[in-house]
């Protein structure tokens, strides 16, 4: 607290919980209290005109009855200082206020035209409430100052005008942000900028779009040199990474941090009998009516799903359960049109809409003031994740947050009683920001010659002032440099090829097609080529992946936005529906990875196993988990922490292995791909791979010696880069992995609707067009970046290779069972199509075509 | 004959397939190959999408493999020979020039297909014998577009068949030919091209191109 404010603490503290209640409550929530707040605003204005502009925010802010938390007067202080960080409070202190009144205030004392404050945000949605907040404290500012947003959302007569005049105080997405880059007048626009903040930091830092962000961030420091950079972020493992990340290596970053942790109450709804409770899958339907007859519509409750579909059906499915509901029930997920989510979203907040069926589209952003409940369906797969979504119900400092787990199979419950440990210790993941992306690099620099040009070698340095891009070297800067200008960093240069250009010594880009195209394709998110939904009356639904509606057949119905609808054509990107009459059961598939389970969390399922094995029953969760957990005692073991439980087992379809290291999904994905590798040098075969968070099954068609070959040797560390990497070339991984990275650098042109048209003859999928580099430019460093990702993903610091260390050393427990136990049932049912073979080409066909035609011939 | 091709016989008549992705007709000396794409990576390099060259040298390198081992005296191109007006840039149209003429003595007919349609004309210096929409010749009936003609058995390609292999647990997919009952469709010449999955018809033989052999599946 600043000196010369005499109060003694205990007045301080209740007055803070006061200020912050308030501070955190929508606007729409001071309703009441508005008639005297004219009064003191007068009160403030008259007798306050040569306050310096701080000293007014500081009036406006006691105005409304609160009072500074010492974290936001430090924040303050250090903005003026010149400085900058990272603040970290948990949701709902009151953090956008101490991220931007200091800010705000040196605006207001320079008071200069043309833009001055950027606020950056993960999500374009949460634009519209932020603009209310960030336009509020001007009332008392004499300075006339417009705050505006820009995003994917913003219309193009606005964009247009923007374009030409920015605001003093622009809201913005990382994207929209780099399309202004690419303006030919950036360095202008930005030369006046004095900060920028970027709320929900910890939400970008993990990703690529924080790469992104970060190289955007170095670019308007070159701009306006002495810029301020203030992140905003919940809680990390990592917070000193991610401070450094915002503000670059040129300074070093102040943190500002409050001790403001809520309480969280966990509570798990626990099924009626596991007998009749499924072993696999994730819906969770047979918990639907136990929740139904759990919410209570007078206490308005958010239910998280983990997938967009999901979400679908559930929504579905508690109108039916909860008829009187029907108006008081409304669904949210990030594909449904943006009106009707925003419709949404007031109706939560006005109490008209009472429980709202979600996915992670309202993890962040808006204040929900009213949201007493929240609910999550199906494992959160992490601690912060649990955090968050907790911390969305009675969204107040200090308040308690309430969150219900309901398991939709056995095992996560196993899984729920685990993350309540985890969260009793606090063991909230970190968020490890990917090292240097050369597809992202490749993006930027023609964002960077389209926005004015530039010469190399400053580019470079200023580059490495990111701190992903810190260990960026020469030779990569280069090839990235050249990739965008030659096409090729080899000798082999591509004479037709022309994106960047040299124009008396600078980069630029001068084709107008390929401007066009990059300011369409930027962005580091990447998603299927999507098609608008739309009624044939008329009227916009939202959007669904094209591979979805490809499969559709004039005719078939499906649900979408909790309507029932029949599907009658696809045209120009857009496909055409009308209400369904007849029965629905199909429900759209989103792509998108499922989250794997947090390293966190993982540790603590292995904790709680290795109880249950001992027998110990130590949580509600456990108890009702229990007789599954003792079918796998009966049939096999219940895995213990430091013993690696192998189960051999043979089927119909073939030999299997059955491992459980319990790491998650991705480090099982290159463990398997790893083992099935060094098996297949043992003796030829092929393996079919399947994991999930729990563990890992190879499969194959032919008999093979598991027993013996499941040695110690087999988990070595020796060699394991070079021998994942030749999994991940063997195998489908890094296919994947090119996918974005093709999309990114700009190799893969989304289907976007009117520029289709004119590119359809350079549509190629980003596997053909893998298996093309690979084939004439193996030494191509986006497909070393695939490989690297693949590995760093597996690695996840170091994961795979301390998985490997542990399962080197634990003892080996291998059991024959007779069928799949509880923990492989999944395994069997969840197969993905990953294979990895030693046999060659043609022996592969021989075995595979009878298989083919024995199908064929059952089908006919 | 060669193990690592296949036979069939059509109408009376004995056709080769060849792993080079091409169809071989002994008695009339006559190789037919479709969906060439010809200047496709550089159609991709002039939008501004950096891909590797290469695969037009491997395409021409195959093709030469399959007239030198048959001792073809025609070629028949059923269409798609080049992919767009872009990608014929002066280096691609002198590569192609120069190819044409090691093979000087075979005769080269093209059947034009829907991307050769973005061209008017196509280069003097390749020598080509240009067709519009297909060629009859003693059974056969030889198109891009894999349609039925009555009286005739159709050779064409156009739609790049695939054959996925494998069940739910191990899959592969290759190119592949489907020979059916009143149409054969060849695999796309180009290994720059993707495909559709083919699914059986009652009577179809499906041949897979297999690395270097075809098998029938």
């Amino acid at each position: 607290m600043p000196a010369g404010r005499p109060r003694s603490l205990r007045a301080q503290i209740a007055a803070s919980r006061k200020a912050l209640r308030a501070a955190t409550e929508p606007p729409a929530a001071e309703a009441p209290r508005k008639p005297r707040r004219p009064r003191v605003q007068r009160a403030s204005t008259r007798a306050q005109t040569n306050e310096p502009p701080l000293e007014r925010l500081r009036g406006w802010f006691r105005a409304k009855g609160w009072t500074p938390y010492p974290f936001q007067e430090e924040a303050w202080a250090a903005h003026a200082r010149g400085e900058s960080g990272l603040i970290h409070v948990p949701t709902g202190a009151g953090k956008t206020y101490a991220a931007y009144l200091g800010p705000l205030a040196d605006v207001a004392a320079h008071g200069q035209p043309g833009l001055q404050l950027l606020y950056v945000t993960p999500l374009r949605a949460v634009s519209r409430d932020v603009e209310k907040a960030l336009r509020e404290p001007l009332t008392v500012l004499d300075a006339d100052l417009a705050v505006e947003s820009r995003t994917g959302d913003t219309s193009s007569s606005v964009r247009q005008r923007q374009r030409e005049r920015l605001p003093q105080v622009l809201i913005t997405t990382p994207e929209s942000l780099c399309v202004l880059l690419t303006h030919e007048r950036a360095p202008e626009l930005f030369a006046s900028l004095r900060s920028v903040i970027v709320d929900e930091w910890h939400e970008l830092l993990g990703s690529k779009r924080g790469s992104q962000l970060e190289l955007a961030l170095a670019r308007l420091r070159h701009f306006a040199p002495g810029l301020r950079t203030w992140a905003l972020s919940a809680t990390l493992a990592n917070l000193e990474e991610a401070a450094r990340h915002a503000v670059g290596t040129g300074q070093t970053p102040t943190i500002v941090s409050a001790a403001l942790e809520r309480p969280i109450v966990v509570e798990t709804l626990l099924p009626e009998s596991v007998d009749a409770f499924p072993w696999a899958g994730h819906l969770g339907f047979s918990m639907l009516a136990r929740v139904g007859a759990w919410l209570d519509a007078e206490r308005s409750t958010l239910i998280f799903t983990n997938t967009r579909s999901q979400a679908e059906r559930w929504f579905e499915g508690l109108r039916f359960a909860r008829p009187e509901w029907a108006h008081l029930i409304a669904l949210h997920h990030g594909s449904i049109e943006r009106e009707e989510r925003e419709r949404v979203e007031s109706g939560l907040k006005e109490g008209s809409l009472r429980i709202v069926v979600c996915t992670s589209s309202l993890d962040l952003g808006v204040d929900f003031g009213p949201v007493e409940r929240v609910v999550q369906v199906g494992s959160p797969k992490g601690i912060g994740r649990t955090m968050q979504r907790a911390g969305r119900s009675a969204h107040r400092p200090g308040a308690t947050c309430h969150i219900l787990f309901v398991p939709t199979h056995a095992l996560e419950l196993v899984e729920m009683a685990a993350a309540k440990d985890a969260l009793r210790r606090r063991e909230v993941e970190a968020r490890t920001p990917p090292g240097k992306p050369l597809d992202v690099l490749a993006q930027h620099l023609v964002t960077c010659a389209l926005g004015g040009g530039f010469t190399p070698d400053a580019l470079r340095d200023e580059v490495r002032t990111a701190a992903a891009f810190a260990g960026l070297t020469d030779e990569e800067f280069a090839w990235t440099l050249s990739l965008v200008r030659e096409g090729s960093p080899t000798l082999r240069a591509y004479p037709e090829f022309r994106r960047v250009v040299e124009h008396e010594g600078r980069c630029v880009v001068a084709d107008a097609r390929v401007a066009r195209m990059h300011r369409l394709n930027i962005g580091t998110i990447t998603s299927d080529a999507v098609v608008q939904l739309r009624y044939w009356s008329g009227g916009r639904l939202g959007s669904v992946e094209e591979s979805y509606v490809s499969r559709l057949k004039p005719g078939d119905t499906f649900i979408f936005a909790g309507k029932k609808l029949e599907f009658s054509r696809l045209q120009d990107m857009t496909a055409y529906v009308r209400p369904a009459k007849t029965k629905v059961t199909r429900t759209p598939r989103w792509g998108g990875s499922r989250l794997p389970l947090s390293g966190s969390l993982a540790a603590a399922v292995r904790r709680t196993l290795d109880t249950a094995r001992h027998g110990d029953v130590t949580s509600d969760e456990l108890a009702a988990a229990w007789p599954v957990l003792d079918a796998q005692a009966r049939l096999s073991r219940i895995p213990a922490a430091d013993i690696l439980l192998a189960e051999t087992c043979q089927t119909r379809d073939g030999h299997h292995l059955f491992l459980y290291p319990f790491e998650g999904r991705l480090v099982h994905e290159g463990l398997a791909a790893l083992l099935a590798l060094r098996l297949t040098r043992l003796r030829k075969a092929t393996f079919t791979l399947s994991v999930n968070d729990y563990g890992l099954e190879l499969l194959t068609p032919t008999p093979f010696p598991f027993e013996e070959a499941l040695h110690p040797a087999l988990f070595t560390r020796e060699r394991l880069e070079a021998d994942v990497l030749e999994s991940v070339n063997v195998g489908e991984l890094s296919k994947r992995q090119f996918r974005d990275i093709a999309r990114i650098a700009g190799l893969v042109l989304p289907g976007l609707p009117g520029a289709r048209k004119s590119s359809r003859q350079v549509q190629a999928s980003a596997s053909l067009l893998h298996d093309v580099f690979i084939q004439y430019d193996p030494d191509n460093l986006l497909l070393v970046q695939a490989r690297r990702e693949v590995l760093e993903q597996q690695f996840e610091e170091g994961r795979l290779e301390r998985t490997l260390e542990r399962l080197q050393a634990a003892p080996l427990e291998l059991i024959h069972v007779r069928r799949p136990t509880p923990l492989g049932f999944p395994l069997v049912v969840e197969r993905i199509s990953a294979s990895l073979s030693s046999e060659s080409l043609l022996e592969r066909v021989e075995r595979l075509k009878e298989r083919w035609t024995r199908e064929d011939a059952r089908s006919a | 004959m060669d193990s690592r091709r296949c036979q069939v016989r059509i109408e009376g008549t004995l056709l080769e397939l060849l792993p080079e992705r091409a169809l071989y007709w002994p008695d009339a000396g006559t190789l037919a190959v479709a969906d060439l794409h010809w200047g496709k990576t550089e159609s991709f390099q002039q939008h501004g999408i950096p891909l590797p060259t290469g695969v037009l040298e491997d395409d021409l390198a195959r093709l030469s493999a399959a007239l030198t081992t048959t001792g073809a005296r025609r070629l028949l191109l059923l269409g798609d020979l080049i992919h767009s007006r872009q990608g014929l840039t002066p280096a691609v149209v002198e590569r192609l020039a120069e190819w044409r003429e090691s093979h000087a003595s075979v005769e080269c007919v093209l059947v034009r297909g829907n991307h050769d349609r973005h061209v008017k004309t196509l280069p003097d210096r390749w020598r080509l014998d240009v067709r519009e929409s297909s060629i009859d010749e003693g059974p056969f009936h030889f198109a891009h577009h894999p349609e039925p003609v009555s009286g005739r058995y159709v050779w064409a390609g156009h739609i790049h068949p695939m054959v996925r292999l494998g069940g739910r647990s191990d899959t592969l997919r290759l190119p592949c030919f489907q020979v059916g009952r009143g149409v054969g469709v060849l695999p796309a010449f180009s290994a720059f091209t993707g495909g559709i999955n083919v699914s059986r018809r009652a009577g179809d033989r499906i041949f897979a191109v297999a690395g270097p052999a075809v098998v029938e599946v």
